[in-house]
C-alpha cells in the first residue's frame, strides 16, 4: 500500500521545519552532507566496469542513501523549511511498500513486481519519447508505440501547442493541451485493441492544475494510470509538487517520482549521483506515498545517461535498492544521438542491458539528449526492451553485460559530444500507417544483429 | 606568501584563507589590479576544468565564493583606480511557471566571474518583472532561462513586453535553457541564443560590441 496515510504530517512539517535560507541549502547542507558520506562509506567509482558486482559496496550505497535523507530532509522553496524524517518512518514505510502492483486495467492489466540483481523475468517495459511533437503527429505517434508488442506502459509525446494556440505553463492552455493529450493516447489505445493498456500521464502538464484537469476514470488519467510527480533539483520540491502527490492519491491513482539526480552538478560525480538516486526512492516512498520511482540521472553536458560515467550510478543504484528494499523502480534512457542512427540502437541497447541485470524496470527512451521536438521514435525503445527481455530470460550475469556493454561503449563513447541528431519522427515513420520505413527497420535489424553476435540471445 | 599562493587558495575553494591573504598581500604592497588580473585568469582556468567536468558544481561554487571575498577586499582600491572593467549589465532569471535553475546558476556565476555585473531575479519570474528590473539596473542584457517546453512562451512575452513598452532595442534578449535552440530564439526574436554557460562571457560580448 501506499505511504500517504502519513501525507498529512509531512505536509505539516513543510510548514514547522526547520528553517534555512534557500541560497543556502545545497552548497552549505546538501553537498557537504553527500561528500562527507562518501568519505565514510568508501564509494568509489570504477571506470572500468559500467555494470559493477561489488554486491557490499551497492549496500553502503543504500546506507548511504538512507543517512542522506535522514541528514539533509527535503527543502520546501515556498515555505522555506526542511521536511525532516526519521528512521523509524523510513523503516515503517519500507515494510509497508508493496512488492507487487496491477496496473492498467481488464485484458490489458499487468503486474510490476519488485526485481532482483540478474532477475529471469524481464523488466516492465514502459515506453516514451519524452519529447515534444507537432500537434499533428501527436496521435500517431501515440499509436506507434501502442504498436510495440512488449509495452507495458505508455507516457506519450509532450504537446507545445493545442489547436494552433501556444501552451503556456498554469494558463488555460495548458489545461486544453493536456486534455488533448490524454484523450490523444486513449483514442489511440482504443483503436489498437488495448483500451486499459497502463498509462503514465500527462506528461504535457508542468502545472498542477494541468495534472488535476485530466483526472477522470471516463475520458481522461484513470485510477488504474500513474501520475508523475517531480522534485526539484537536488532535494527540493515545492507546494505545486505537493499538491501533485495529495491529488494523486486523494483521487485514487498510482503515484510515480520522477527524479534525475545531476552528474557533474550538486550530485558532484558517479558516486554522488548513485548515493542520490537511491535516496530519491526513499524521498518518492516517504514523502509522495509514490508506487514507483521513474528514475534518470543525467550528465550535466550531455544531458544523456549512457556513457560510463552514468551506467555506473544506475547500475549500483540499482543492485543497491534491490539488495535492500522491495520497492519498484524505472531506469529511463537519455541518448546523445537521434532517430534512425545506429549510434542511438547502440545507446538504448546498452542503458536497458546493464539496467536490467541491475534490477531495474525499463523506460525507454528520451533520444537526441532530450531536447528537440520529434526526435524520437517507437523503434528504439523496442530495442531496448527486446534486449531487456533477452538478457533476463538468458539469465546474464552481470560480468557478461558488462563485457558486452564495453564493446559496445567502444562504438560510441568517444562520440557523446558530437552525436548525430538523425531523423524526425515523420523522416523515419509513416506517420498515416504509424509503422517505421523500411530504411529504419534494416538499421534496426542490422544493429540487433550486431548485439546478438555479442552474446544477447534475442526470443525472436 | 604570494599571487600564485592566492591563485590556488581560489581554485580551491578556500573562502577564509583567500580572504586573510588578499589582505596580507595589499599589505605588502602587491598592486590591486595585478591581483584581479590574476584571479580573473584563476578563474577562467576554473571554469575550463568545470566545462570539462574535471571538476563539478559544488567545487566551482567554493571558488566563486573564495574570489567574491578577495574581490571585497580589492573592490575599493580597483574603484580608486578606475575601477575593475564592467564588460556589461544583465536581468537574469528562469521564466514564469518553471522553477529549475541550476542552468541559470552555473551562468550567473560565470558571468560575475568574467566581469559581468548581474542581478539574479531567481525563478518563476513574471515578464513583466524582467523588464522592469532591466529599467531600474539600466542593463544591457534581458537574459531569461526555460527548462520546459511550456514555459517557453514567456521568452516571447518578454520580448512582446518590449515591444508594447516601445523600447526593444533598449536590451539586448538573451534566451537559454535546454528545450531552447537558435530556432525558437529565430522564431521570437531574440538576440542571442545562449547554448551553454561556459560560451557566455564570449556570446554576451560579442553581441554588446555589435551594438
Amino acid at each position: 500500500m501506499s505511504t500517504l496515510y502519513r501525507h498529512w504530517e509531512i505536509i505539516d512539517r513543510a510548514r514547522t521545519g526547520k528553517f534555512m535560507e534557500e541560497e543556502d541549502f545545497l552548497p552549505k547542507h546538501f553537498s557537504p552532507t553527500l561528500k562527507k558520506l562518501i568519505k565514510k562509506y568508501e564509494i568509489k567509482y570504477d571506470p572500468k566496469n559500467p555494470s559493477p558486482t561489488d554486491d557490499a559496496m551497492a549496500d553502503r550505497i543504500w546506507q548511504a542513501a538512507w543517512d542522506l535523507f535522514r541528514e539533509v530532509g527535503y527543502y520546501n522553496t515556498d515555505s522555506h523549511r526542511i521536511i525532516e524524517v526519521t528512521d523509524e518512518e523510513i523503516k515503517e514505510a519500507l515494510y509497508m511498500a508493496s512488492d507487487q502492483y496491477v496496473v492498467g486495467g481488464g485484458k490489458d492489466a499487468r503486474v510490476m513486481r519488485h526485481r532482483s540483481v540478474e532477475d529471469p523475468e524481464p523488466p516492465f517495459c514502459i515506453m516514451s519519447p519524452d519529447i515534444t511533437v507537432d500537434e499533428k503527429y501527436h496521435q500517431s505517434m501515440c499509436m506507434a508505440y501502442l504498436k510495440e508488442p512488449l509495452l507495458d506502459g505508455l507516457c506519450g509525446p509532450i504537446l507545445e501547442e493545442t489547436f494552433g494556440h501556444l501552451i503556456e505553463s498554469g494558463g488555460p492552455t495548458e489545461i486544453s493541451g493536456c486534455i488533448q493529450h490524454i484523450q490523444n493516447q486513449k483514442m489511440a489505445a482504443r483503436l489498437l485493441g488495448r483500451p486499459d493498456t497502463f498509462m503514465v500521464a500527462v506528461g504535457t502538464a508542468e502545472h498542477d492544475s494541468g495534472q488535476i484537469a485530466v483526472s477522470n476514470d471516463e475520458w481522461g488519467v484513470q485510477k488504474t494510470d500513474a501520475r508523475l510527480v517531480g522534485s526539484l533539483t537536488e532535494f527540493k520540491t515545492a507546494d505545486t509538487l505537493l499538491n501533485r502527490s495529495l491529488h494523486y492519491a486523494q483521487y485514487g491513482c498510482y503515484t510515480g517520482n520522477l527524479t534525475g539526480a545531476i552528474y557533474g552538478g550538486w550530485c558532484g560525480g558517479s558516486e554522488g549521483t548513485a548515493i542520490t538516486t537511491v535516496a530519491y526512492s526513499l524521498i518518492g516512498l516517504v514523502i509522495h506515498g509514490a508506487m514507483f520511482n521513474q528514475h534518470f540521472p543525467f550528465h550535466l553536458n550531455y544531458v544523456s545517461n549512457t556513457t560510463r560515467e552514468l551506467l555506473w550510478p544506475i547500475s549500483m543504484a540499482g543492485q543497491a535498492l534491490s539488495r535492500n528494499s522491495n520497492l519498484l523502480y524505472t531506469s529511463n534512457g537519455f541518448a546523445n544521438a537521434g532517430p534512425m542512427t545506429e549510434m542511438l540502437f547502440r545507446e538504448v541497447a546498452v542503458h536497458a542491458m546493464v539496467s536490467t541485470v541491475s534490477s531495474w524496470h525499463l523506460w525507454e527512451m528520451a533520444s537526441t539528449r532530450n531536447k528537440y521536438r520529434n526526435r524520437a521514435t517507437p523503434l528504439e525503445a523496442r530495442l531496448g526492451c527486446e534486449v531487456g527481455h533477452a538478457v533476463a530470460r538468458q539469465k546474464m550475469s552481470r560480468e557478461q553485460a558488462n563485457e558486452i556493454a564495453n564493446k559496445l561503449l567502444a562504438k560510441y563513447e568517444d562520440h557523446a559530444a558530437d552525436a548525430p541528431m538523425g531523423s524526425e519522427y515523420h523522416e523515419c515513420y509513416d506517420t498515416a500507417k504509424a509503422v517505421p520505413t523500411v530504411e529504419h527497420m534494416d538499421m534496426f535489424r542490422r544493429v540487433k544483429d550486431e548485439i546478438a553476435q555479442m552474446g544477447v540471445e534475442f526470443p525472436y | 606568501m604570494s599571487l600564485e599562493k592566492l591563485s590556488k587558495l581560489v581554485e580551491a575553494g578556500e573562502a577564509e584563507e583567500t580572504k586573510v591573504l588578499t589582505e596580507q598581500l595589499l599589505k605588502d604592497g602587491i598592486d590591486p589590479l595585478e591581483m584581479i588580473e590574476t584571479l580573473t585568469k584563476t578563474m577562467a582556468h576554473v571554469g575550463e576544468l568545470f566545462a570539462k567536468l574535471d571538476i563539478f558544481l559544488p567545487e566551482i561554487m567554493l571558488s566563486g565564493e573564495a574570489l567574491t571575498e578577495a574581490v571585497n577586499i580589492l573592490a575599493p582600491y580597483l574603484a580608486a583606480s578606475g575601477g575593475r572593467e564592467i564588460k556589461g549589465k544583465v536581468v537574469l532569471g528562469v521564466v514564469k511557471g518553471d522553477l529549475h535553475e541550476i542552468g541559470k546558476n552555473i551562468v550567473k556565476l560565470i558571468l560575475e566571474t568574467n566581469g559581468f555585473v548581474v542581478k539574479d531575479l531567481g525563478y518563476n519570474v513574471d515578464s513583466l518583472t524582467f523588464v522592469k528590473e532591466a529599467e531600474s539596473m539600466e542593463a544591457d542584457f534581458i537574459a531569461s532561462s526555460s527548462l520546459m517546453t511550456t514555459t517557453m512562451p514567456r521568452q516571447l512575452e518578454i520580448i512582446e513586453i518590449l515591444k508594447s513598452k516601445g523600447i526593444r532595442d533598449k536590451y539586448k534578449v538573451v534566451i537559454g535553457g535546454a528545450p531552447t535552440s537558435q530556432l525558437w530564439a529565430d522564431k521570437i526574436g531574440a538576440d542571442l541564443f545562449c547554448y551553454d554557460a561556459k560560451s557566455a562571457p564570449e556570446l554576451f560580448t560579442a553581441i554588446l560590441a555589435d551594438k
